[in-house]
């Protein structure tokens, strides 16, 4: 298939999809939802054909798309895929696929539901394919309002709070995000590749066929990789501005958190990868040891306070704190020569920084399947107090067998994918700072702490506890096969992770590269200018 | 060739009982719960498994000639068997060419497929065959056939739609009935196999990484076998968590490992040419022939050498070193997962509880594979140890020998013993391993095998046979009921009480604590100050056969205690005895000939080079002597008498408390109420890491959990309540004030036009008299304000 057709379509699939569901009648509830669940089959097709179109071999963006979208502002309407965007593009479309799946749950409003299901994952989408910046903010919005009405309408008893507080955060998250973008506009003379992200990172990493001619000087690098980096801290999330994700989580309904923990926390660490690192190389070093020292204290905050949760899904909210703390670690442990400024054991870098992309697909499928096993015991008893359950390993025991192959996932269980991300990051921290990396690696005794103790409240034991016993029947085929599909995925991947690595190596290689030779130049530059002083 | 086949062979072995785990698991969940089958394959696979392991075994031994079984005395003296030397790796077959002077190759590795290569860094899944992995592999095959068979019995109750768990409560005081899960048990065996052969085939210190964490969960699974019991679920919670405490410190001896050498394989890579590209761990540090560490003279650090031995640069042209004290902390944090896995001081708290699995995984998991992979590891990583660690190991494993066999003297759960003297014997490995005595700590890690899961076995026998009664107070003369179950349990007893007959006969635990104990002599011999490292083994061997014989005393002989559990009493079914049988046999005579023995000469085969010489003082750095073989063999038959002596003692001890009635043990219980209490008690083991670990990590989580609800949010909420306000005041400034104004202005103007119309009259004279007055007011004003 053509490449910008291609393209083009992951992402407006699902709007067009959405568009004619309007001339659905809203009482054949059936049709409406096959009608869907056929629209993310199909995108999800898309993207697999995508991926074998894709050619590892090739450093940089393929496939590109490049057509005027607003001239007087030079907004371009450009897309392009590469190794570090298709892993999450892949991830996308599958858990739109299962959590559309697992929507046969909601049953109020259920074709406003679809609509702003699927007008969600063509913002998802455009998210990870878009490289103009000014379009990807524009995606990124186009992502948060379906969110918000998500979680607000079809959400528990306390929804509007945490759909505003969800909507909020974000939002102030991406107005630092539009600060950010306007300074490089203009920085570099609002031409009409100013909002080209690929033409911004080559001019940040002082490629010599850079089109822009400006360099982006370190104070700038410095301030908009703070301004960037707190918008996307928010979504990924990172202590101390997570607050909003538990409570999003546990008012959402169940589709609706698989697809917030399974991609759109993703959309922070691919922030930080595609534009706050690219951009700001300078920036991201001079800020690299709070980067790693936020991400170690994330995975050990969000382990304690998941030990002390009683509401089983804020429990596995709090696990996403933690595991995604591994992201930000991975991401940052670049250690320089303070003297030179060249880079000490690049090698353990790119390790961290695929072990953090590792993670992200990891866990993309380790939470969605966590959030879907406790949505699946909560549509049966309508309560998810860890307190109130136990036994169900007797009752369901096809359902607990499935649940402990994904929480064990969540747990770092070899052979499993949650232990390839951690692990690979853990061990390439040593190089950065081997305290923080102790401290990093201590968390394997607090994961193995809250998931134990809550499967033991939950699934094992003499009997089930709370109300409505009565109607605890087995999972059904529907359930099985969603999660099947993640059991099986998290045990491919943990078995043979070089499925991922493959696609990412040479994309993250050139990352490094080029993020190694932009922080020389511009540390030459704030070098020459301290000594003239 | 032979690597090839060899990798073959074991791989199979390996990958069977997963494909038998798979099997069974989905085949059991939809097929009937009465059918034996799931059993049946799990014994096909490795049964299977023990023919490859046992004929790989045989290919290997016949490829070199069976050369490591010429026993060349205790001298042992030549150091032809290095590592570095041995490229077959890649699966290339120029492994015979590059043979070196004096034997055949005898170490195979190589690698199976990459998990991730980034830069010159690549993780990947190896394998590493030498006499070690051949020996562990029929070994751990061997018994784990001999224990499967003997659960097709132990666990025959389980074959039913309703089983009703005595254990387990409901809340209304009823047992629990459900389905039998007969078919589970064999999945989760199999998984066990499957993870630990995995852990035993290793090429690669990360690899272990991955297998010991499964053979962690498998564990997990097996001691959480009756998940309707808390106690059950609570001790398989505990094993694991205390296994990822251990294996905290694994990790920090990974990244360590990793960030200094850049590679986790222990053996050499080769290309196709046949040509080594990486030395791997083991020939990255190398030794001069006193054993002294190739140090970097400007730095002073270790040095990383290359193939060839030589000081290795990096790509900038500086020499690659590791700081002695990294090395130190590397191989400290490996050995903190050995005792995590290997339930040693301080984390030997979780074995005991892990008892609440059936006997059969007890057998199999808990005494003789997975809780002596940590001693495995410690020999199997043994070239990367420096003097510190090993001095490290000696002590641990020293405090925990002793420990445990102090809190066996008064237990009375049956299995408790055994778990008990387990972590006792896993000292007795660690210590011999610590002290030098390299093959001593192997060898005793293998006949412990045999005799220990033997005793499980016999102990499952006697629970089966008295309908799941544990307590050895109410057992008693139970030889006549069972008397192949006590005949087999004697033999183990005797074996690991380490009674013998010198020259006439003697069982293997004798030969093999022998060793341990030599070793030891020769370590406190040549540094005195650590004598404690000789004076506890001989002293707790004295235990060791106290505690044994007590239990076999207290279970077979004498009066029934309790008539109920005596009468319904019975010898185990054929399918139970003859595992005990096959089992008796090896406990027994695995060892034969001893240190000159086959069994000895095998597991060294493959001795790491500097063993053998032992390192002397003057050169080391912590001022360590290490003995050499000579030096152990010189004082072999002082501490073989001395421990003889001591376990005869024990015996006789136990005979005159337990075998007769000469003494009232109420009376001696009264007297030493004081030490018995804090022996029952676990020298409080649990109540300390309780207070100290546990109750604060709760602390803590709720901490964070309140952090975010009462320090995060509410200043989030005080923002939001603060916009709220200020929308407020902006309203009522609006409301109040602007409009406020403007309606002020509005109300007054039509006030005043209000107040005007009266002026309105219709009447001409007043209108032109209203106008005569405003035009003089007007000329008025307008003169006073010009005057000019």
């Amino acid at each position: 298939m053509n490449p910008e057709f291609l393209l083009s379509a992951i992402i407006f699939v699902p709007a067009v999809a959405a568009f004619l569901l309007a001339f659905f009648d809203s009482r054949n509830v059936e049709v409406i939802r096959f009608w869907s669940l056929g629209a993310t089959i199909i995108t999800f097709g898309l993207t697999l054909a995508l991926w074998m179109q894709f050619d590892p071999a090739v450093p940089g963006l393929q496939m590109n798309v490049a057509a005027e979208w607003i001239p007087t502002w030079n907004v371009w309407y450009r897309l392009g895929v590469d190794g570090i965007s298709l892993p999450l593009v892949l991830l996308t479309g599958l858990i739109s696929m299962l959590s559309m799946a697992a929507s046969w749950s909601i049953t109020k409003h259920v074709k406003g539901y679809m609509v702003l299901f699927l007008l969600l994952e063509s913002g998802m989408m455009g998210v990870f394919l878009s490289i103009d910046f000014f379009l990807f903010y524009v995606f990124w919005e186009v992502m948060l309002l379906p969110m918000y009405f998500l979680i607000g309408v079809w959400g528990g008893p306390r929804k509007e709070y945490a759909a505003i507080k969800f909507f909020l955060y974000t939002l102030a998250g991406s107005v630092l995000m539009l600060i950010a973008m306007l300074m490089f506009y203009f920085d570099t003379g609002a031409t009409v590749e100013s909002f080209n992200l690929v033409e911004l990172a080559k001019v940040a990493a002082g490629a010599a066929d850079a089109k822009l001619a400006t360099t982006l000087t370190p104070s700038l690098q410095i301030t908009a990789f703070i301004l960037l980096f707190i918008g996307f801290a928010i979504k990924l999330p990172a202590f101390p501005v997570h607050t909003w994700l538990p409570d999003a989580h546990v008012e959402a309904p169940t589709p609706i958190s698989m697809i917030l923990a399974g991609v759109l926390l993703k959309m922070g660490g691919y922030g930080i990868i595609r534009i706050a690192f690219p951009l700001c190389p300078y920036g991201a070093q001079y800020a690299a040891y709070a980067l790693v020292a936020i991400g170690v204290i994330s995975i050990i905050y969000g382990a304690f306070a998941a030990l002390a949760q009683t509401d089983f899904k804020r429990l596995v909210a709090y696990s996403s704190v933690s595991h995604m703390g591994y992201v930000l670690l991975g991401l940052a442990v670049w250690k320089i020569n303070e003297g030179t400024g060249a880079t000490i054991g690049g090698d353990f870098w790119l390790m961290g920084m695929n072990g953090a992309m590792f993670q992200m697909i990891a866990h993309g499928i380790s939470s969605a399947g966590m959030f879907f096993m406790v949505g699946v015991i909560y549509d049966r008893v309508h309560h998810r107090d860890l307190n109130r359950f136990g036994g169900l390993m007797a009752k369901m025991p096809l359902y607990g067998g499935l649940s402990a192959g994904l929480f064990f996932a969540g747990l770092g269980l070899p052979g499993l994918c949650g232990f390839i991300g951690e692990v690979f990051v853990v061990i390439s921290t040593w190089n950065y700072s081997p305290l923080l990396a102790i401290i990093a690696a201590s968390g394997v005794i607090l994961t193995a702490g809250y998931i134990l103790w809550a499967m033991q409240r939950v699934y094992l034991g003499a009997e089930y506890k709370g109300p409505h016993a009565e109607d605890i029947t087995p999972i059904n085929g529907r359930e099985v096969a969603i999660a099947g599909t993640l059991l099986a995925l998290a045990i491919v991947l943990g078995v043979y992770p070089r499925v991922m690595f493959d696609v990412m190596s040479t994309s993250t290689t050139e990352l490094v590269e080029s993020l190694k030779t932009g922080y020389q130049k511009a540390a030459t530059t704030v070098n020459q200018s301290q000594a003239q002083r | 060739m032979v690597g090839e086949t060899l990798r073959n062979l074991l791989m199979v072995a390996w990958l069977l009982p997963l494909a038998g785990f798979a099997i069974e698991i989905f085949g059991g969940f939809w097929g009937k719960r009465t059918s034996k089958t799931a059993a049946w394959i799990a014994v096909a696979c490795i049964g299977t498994g023990f023919l490859c392991s046992a004929s790989a075994l045989v290919l290997w031994g016949n490829s070199n000639g069976w050369t490591v079984l010429e026993s060349d005395g205790h001298g042992h003296a030549d150091a032809a068997h290095t590592e570095a030397a041995h490229p077959e790796p890649g699966h290339s077959e120029a492994a015979d060419s590059a043979d070196t002077a004096h034997s055949k190759q005898t170490v195979y590795s190589g690698t199976l497929y990459s998990l991730g290569k980034f830069g010159s860094l690549n993780v990947s899944l190896d394998y590493y065959i030498d006499s070690l992995t051949l020996t562990m592999f029929t070994m751990v095959t061997l018994i784990a056939t001999c224990i499967h068979l003997f659960a097709i019995g132990y666990m025959s109750e389980e074959l039913t739609e309703e089983y009703v768990d005595h254990h387990a409560h409901l809340s209304n005081g009823h047992h629990v009935h459900r389905p039998g899960r007969f078919y589970r048990f064999f999945a989760f065996l199999s998984l066990f196999c499957f993870s630990m052969l995995g852990l035993v085939l290793a090429g690669n210190i990360f690899q272990v990484f991955i297998f010991w964490e499964l053979v962690g969960i498998c564990s997990f699974l097996l001691i959480g076998f009756y998940t309707e019991r808390k106690s059950a679920s609570n001790a398989a919670n505990k094993a694991f968590i205390m296994n990822r405490v251990g294996d905290f410190g694994f990790l920090i001896g990974l990244m360590v490992i990793w960030t200094y050498f850049g590679t986790f394989q222990f053996g050499p890579t080769s290309n196709a040419d046949g040509v080594i590209t990486d030395p791997g761990l083991f020939g990255m540090i190398h030794r001069d022939a006193a054993g002294t560490l190739l140090t970097d003279p400007v730095t002073g650090d270790v040095a990383i050498t290359t193939v060839d031995g030589t000081p290795a640069v990096d790509g900038a042209g500086q020499s690659r070193t590791i700081p002695y004290s990294l090395l130190v902390v590397a191989g400290l944090g490996v050995f903190a997962g050995c005792i995590g896995k290997s339930a040693q001081f301080p984390l030997q708290t979780w074995l005991p509880d892990a008892m609440e699995g059936p006997t059969p995984v007890s057998a199999l998991v808990h005494s003789a594979t997975m809780v002596a992979a940590g001693v495995y590891l410690v020999g199997r990583f043994y070239p990367m140890f420096v003097q510190e660690v090993l001095l490290t190991i000696a002590y641990v494993g020293c405090i925990t020998l002793f420990v445990a066999a102090t809190i066996a003297i008064v237990a009375t759960d049956i299995k408790k013993v055994l778990a008990y003297s387990t972590i006792s014997q896993l000292g007795y490995m660690m210590l011999g391993l610590g002290v030098f005595g390299w093959g001593a700590g192997l060898f005793h890690l293998i006949t412990h095998a045999f005799f220990k899961s033997l005793m499980f076995l016999c102990s499952g026998s006697v629970i089966y046979g008295c309908h799941h009664e544990q307590e050895m107070t109410k057992m008693g003369g139970l030889w006549k009921k069972m008397p192949i179950t006590a005949f087999t349990m004697l033999v183990g007893v005797i074996a690991i009480a380490g009674l013998a007959i010198p020259g006439v006969i003697a069982f293997s635990g004798f030969h093999s604590k022998d060793a341990v104990v030599a070793s030891a002599l020769a370590f406190s011999d040549a540094n005195p100050g650590h004598f404690l490292l000789f004076i506890m083994p001989l002293i707790t061997a004295g235990i060791t056969a106290f505690y044994m014989f007590r239990l076999w005393f207290f279970t077979f002989l004498g009066k029934p205690r309790d008539m109920h559990v005596y009468d319904h009493c019975h010898e185990s079914p054929w399918i139970m005895t003859v595992p005990l049988l096959v089992l008796s046999v090896f406990a027994a005579f695995c060892a034969v000939g001893g240190e000159d023995g086959p069994l000895y000469q095998l597991i060294t085969g493959d001795e790491p080079t500097h063993v053998a010489a032992g390192i002397a003082s003057t050169q080391s750095v912590s001022g360590l002597t290490l003995p050499g073989h000579s030096a152990i063999h010189d004082v072999h038959s002082k501490a073989g008498a001395l421990a003889l002596f001591a376990a005869v003692s024990g015996t006789v001890i136990a005979y005159v408390l337990y075998g007769t009635t000469l003494v009232n043990l109420a009376e001696v219980k009264r007297h030493l109420s004081g030490l018995h209490s804090f022996l029952w008690n676990k020298w409080h083991f649990d109540e300390l890491y309780d207070a100290l670990f546990m109750k604060p990590a709760h602390i803590v989580g709720k901490f964070c959990a309140w952090v975010d609800k009462s320090l995060f949010d509410e200043i989030l909420h005080g923002a939001a309540r603060t916009c709220v306000i200020v929308a407020k005041w902006d309203r009522l400034f609006d409301e109040k004030l602007v409009d406020g104004f403007v309606n002020l202005l509005s109300r007054a103007t039509w006030s005043v036009g209000d107040s005007l119309k009266v002026v309105q009259t219709g009447k001409l004279r007043q209108y032109v008299m209203f106008i005569v007055v405003g035009v003089v007011t007007l000329f008025a004003v307008l003169f006073a304000t010009f005057p000019r």
